[in-house]
């Protein structure tokens, strides 16, 4: 049975950023949809 | 997670999770003037419709105007042609009126040269005329002055003739006379004359017009108002008187047939000769 590391990796801290810049992108998205009103149009 | 599929997946994910975030700003970032920019060509777009629609019915009322018009400029057009037509005809015609005309024109012209012509003939002929005329007329006016001075010369010759026959009838008293003196003293008329004969001296009474002396002073001539015509003949002597008074004698040098000039070959103290003094054959 070979054990486990739970110490976070590099990759771990990528795919944090990735969520982080996913988050913020959708906060830029409802910013610009809010500025038209939620109006495609 | 240890596998490189896992890594990969993971490093894919970061980036387009990047590029996403990266994105979302940039929409927010220009959102404001793609907004700004979009109601513009709105606006634009709204103007331009109604621009469109403007000129659509301006388009609809220029056709209707222009169809009207075509109408009316159809009418006109085949009006006018129906004119042009009738035009051409009447120009066809007259093109062969004016055709006619010129050569009605150019027969005038050939008959006024000859004409011209002629009435130059007939000027050059006038003036000819005329000239024979004046010629004629100078030498009628020449026969008349002729005939005029012969007939005065007929008139003058008449009276002598008359008188002529006066002085026949005389002469032939007197041959009778003396015919009749002959035979009363026996002498017969035949006989041949012997010796110098005076010559006969008649009456001959006169006035005299102008004495003057030469330019000597050393001979007086006279002037008389008697001449041949009235027996008057060269070295005659007459007699100067006034009021029963002698004044001179003179001798005639000139004759003339109504005239005569005699020079002074004796005068007297009574006076001197003057115009209107009496003078006479016989004293």
């Amino acid at each position: 049975m070979s054990q486990q590391s739970s110490d976070p990796t590099i990759y771990d801290g990528l795919m944090f950023v990735s969520l982080g810049a996913v988050i913020v992108g959708i906060v830029f998205l409802i910013m610009a949809m809010d500025g038209y009103g939620w109006s495609a149009g | 997670m240890n596998n490189i599929v896992s890594k990969i997946l993971i490093v894919a994910n970061l980036v387009f999770s990047l590029c996403f975030m990266c994105f979302a700003g940039a929409v927010y970032s220009f959102q404001a003037g793609w907004r700004d920019k979009a109601n513009k060509t709105q606006q634009q777009l709204v103007s331009a419709n109604g621009q469109v629609q403007d000129l659509q019915g301006q388009k609809d009322q220029l056709t209707k105007t222009m169809t009207a018009n075509l109408t009316n400029e159809t009418e006109r057009a085949n009006v006018a042609e129906a004119k042009v037509n009738g035009l051409d005809q009447n120009l066809t015609q007259s093109i062969g009126n004016l055709a006619n005309a010129e050569k009605e024109r150019d027969k005038h012209l050939a008959d006024l040269l000859v004409a011209q012509r002629e009435a130059q003939a007939r000027i050059t002929e006038t003036n000819d005329a005329r000239a024979e005329i004046k010629r004629l007329r100078d030498q009628s006016n020449e026969a008349i002055a002729i005939r005029r001075n012969l007939e005065d010369k007929n008139l003058e010759m008449e009276g002598k003739l008359a008188e002529a026959g006066m002085r026949e009838v005389r002469f032939l008293k007197e041959v009778s006379h003396l015919n009749d003196l002959l035979r009363l003293n026996k002498i017969d008329p035949r006989d041949p004359v012997t010796g110098p004969v005076p010559k006969v001296v008649e009456i001959v009474d006169g006035r005299v017009k102008e004495s003057r002396r030469n330019a000597s002073r050393s001979a007086e001539y006279v002037q008389i108002s008697v001449g041949s015509d009235d027996g008057v003949f060269k070295n005659m002597q007459m007699t100067v008187y006034r009021d029963s008074k002698f004044l001179a004698t003179i001798q005639i040098t000139e004759v003339e047939p109504d005239n005569a000039v005699g020079r002074v070959v004796e005068e007297t103290r009574n006076g001197t000769i003057e115009r209107g003094d009496n003078v006479t054959t016989k004293f």
